[in-house]
């Protein structure tokens, strides 16, 4: 039997959904990580986040490396960026009663994609 | 504080923006806080038009001049959450407009997410029946339809018997050799071309490819699905394989060369294994196709006495005689050969 993922150990998209439009809330209003979805359209955007979150804890979204590259090759993020992008993630999971340990798991997840947005 | 002052200080602070405009020229009159929240800028503009350039008048008076109500849906950027609100108007007076708007904002980004959602699970669906298929394709190789049907509603296979049955056992001569003397990667391929070429062949006459073992191929006729011609198909498969073989040795440089052997008789079908599991055949018919093979020359086909008995009418055999078989005592031993 495969191990279960965190996304269905928080309870499938019903429950992930909650943390998706809490980090979305978060995001936007953040002056420093909002600006670069200034010109992005809301349901792209939204698009974007529940692929996301999915793909950090186990959903049913995956992203390759190069996939996420390329994705973030126009933008000019710095690790300032990545560093608040983990903590506004930190707070959307936290918001959502997720154990200490799998916040963790989940931040540890998004560091490995560091080196592919950063530049 | 009169009624009047309540009223007006409820409206003010609920969460629904209300507006109340001029019917005829369409100047608001009066704004509530969370109507002026979403919509005043740093000029209050006092014509509808002015604050919503997109909104077309003219449908606007036809609509509330037809049904007394009109409803539209607006977005815009704040800072930069794109905010969705829904405008709706009513004819209060004759000359009193009432606009209610609601924040919708929410369930549009609640529909977005749902359709990325779905989309997402749409796909890795589509992803899981494919992969199931191709599961289901490798097992279809491994045994036959029904008994797969059989394996994958119980997870388990009965030992069937089947009787009668036709048995065909092919073995290549100076396979051995072959594999020696060439290139072992080019002689597998050419066995898979050969292999391949069989399945479709056997499958022209209902036979059901058991399985290979090395260079030995075993086909059997009535099997799932028993036939009364089964020894007529495992005749004509056999006949067609030697003259699959001669063909292809006409434009090939390696010479493949086969002896085959035809027996009747009852076999059981099982699975076995319980992780590697093989669908495969026992019964005497099968031990005595590979006896008979044995008999043979380089591209001739060894059959049965019964068998014979049954195919005379319609196939040129040559009796051979009385034979000891192991396992099976003296028997006749005939040759079936393509009168084409």
């Amino acid at each position: 039997m495969a191990e279960r993922t965190l996304f269905e150990k928080y309870g499938g998209f019903s429950k992930i959904s909650k943390i998706v439009i809490s980090f979305y809330d978060i995001l936007l209003d953040n002056d420093e990580v909002g600006p670069f979805f200034d010109s992005v359209d809301m349901s792209r955007m939204v698009d974007h986040q529940t692929k996301f979150i999915a793909s950090l804890l186990g959903g049913p979204a995956s992203y390759t490396d190069n996939q996420l590259r390329q994705l973030h090759s126009h933008l000019c993020i710095k690790h300032v960026h990545f560093d608040e992008l983990e903590t506004v993630l930190k707070d959307a999971l936290e918001k959502h009663n997720v154990a200490a340990e799998d916040v963790a798991v989940v931040v540890a997840e998004f560091g490995k994609r560091r080196p592919l947005i950063v530049r | 504080m009169t009624i009047e002052a309540i009223n007006e200080q409820l409206l003010r602070a609920i969460g629904v923006g209300v507006a109340l405009l001029n019917r005829e020229t369409l100047q608001f009159g009066f704004r509530n806080d969370t109507f002026d929240e979403w919509f005043s800028g740093d000029t209050p503009l006092h014509h509808l038009q002015q604050l919503f350039p997109d909104l077309d008048a003219d449908a606007v008076q036809k609509s509330l001049l037809e049904t007394g109500r009109y409803s539209s849906e607006i977005s815009f950027k704040k800072k930069r959450r794109t905010l969705v609100i829904a405008l709706d108007f009513t004819v209060a007076h004759e000359d009193v407009l009432v606009l209610v708007c609601q924040n919708i904002t929410r369930i549009k980004e609640l529909e977005s997410m749902i359709d990325s959602y779905s989309m997402m699970v749409e796909r890795n669906t589509r992803e899981l029946k494919r992969e199931k298929e191709q599961v289901e394709k490798l097992l279809l190789n491994l045994m036959p339809r029904s008994v797969y049907e059989e394996y994958k509603t119980f997870g388990v296979v009965t030992p069937q018997l089947y009787d009668p049955v036709s048995v065909l056992m092919l073995d290549f001569v100076g396979f051995t050799e072959m594999v020696a003397s060439q290139d072992p990667s080019v002689t597998v391929t050419e066995l898979n071309d050969i292999y391949t070429a069989f399945d479709r062949i056997g499958e022209q006459f209902g036979c059901e490819r058991i399985k290979t073992i090395g260079d030995a191929y075993i086909t059997v006729a009535g099997l799932p699905d028993p036939t009364p011609d089964h020894a007529k198909a495992i005749a004509n498969t056999a006949i067609r394989f030697v003259r699959y073989l001669n063909r292809r040795n006409l434009s090939h440089p390696h010479q493949w060369r086969c002896r085959i052997g035809l027996a009747s008789g009852s076999v059981v079908g099982s699975v076995v294994g319980i992780q590697k599991y093989v669908y495969d055949i026992f019964g005497p018919a099968v031990n005595l196709a590979s006896r008979l093979q044995e008999f043979s020359e380089p591209m001739q086909i060894t059959v049965q006495d019964q068998v014979a008995h049954v195919l005379k009418e319609q196939f040129k055999l040559e009796e051979i005689g009385p034979k000891m078989i192991r396992g099976f005592g003296e028997q006749g031993v005939w040759r079936l050969a393509d009168e084409n």
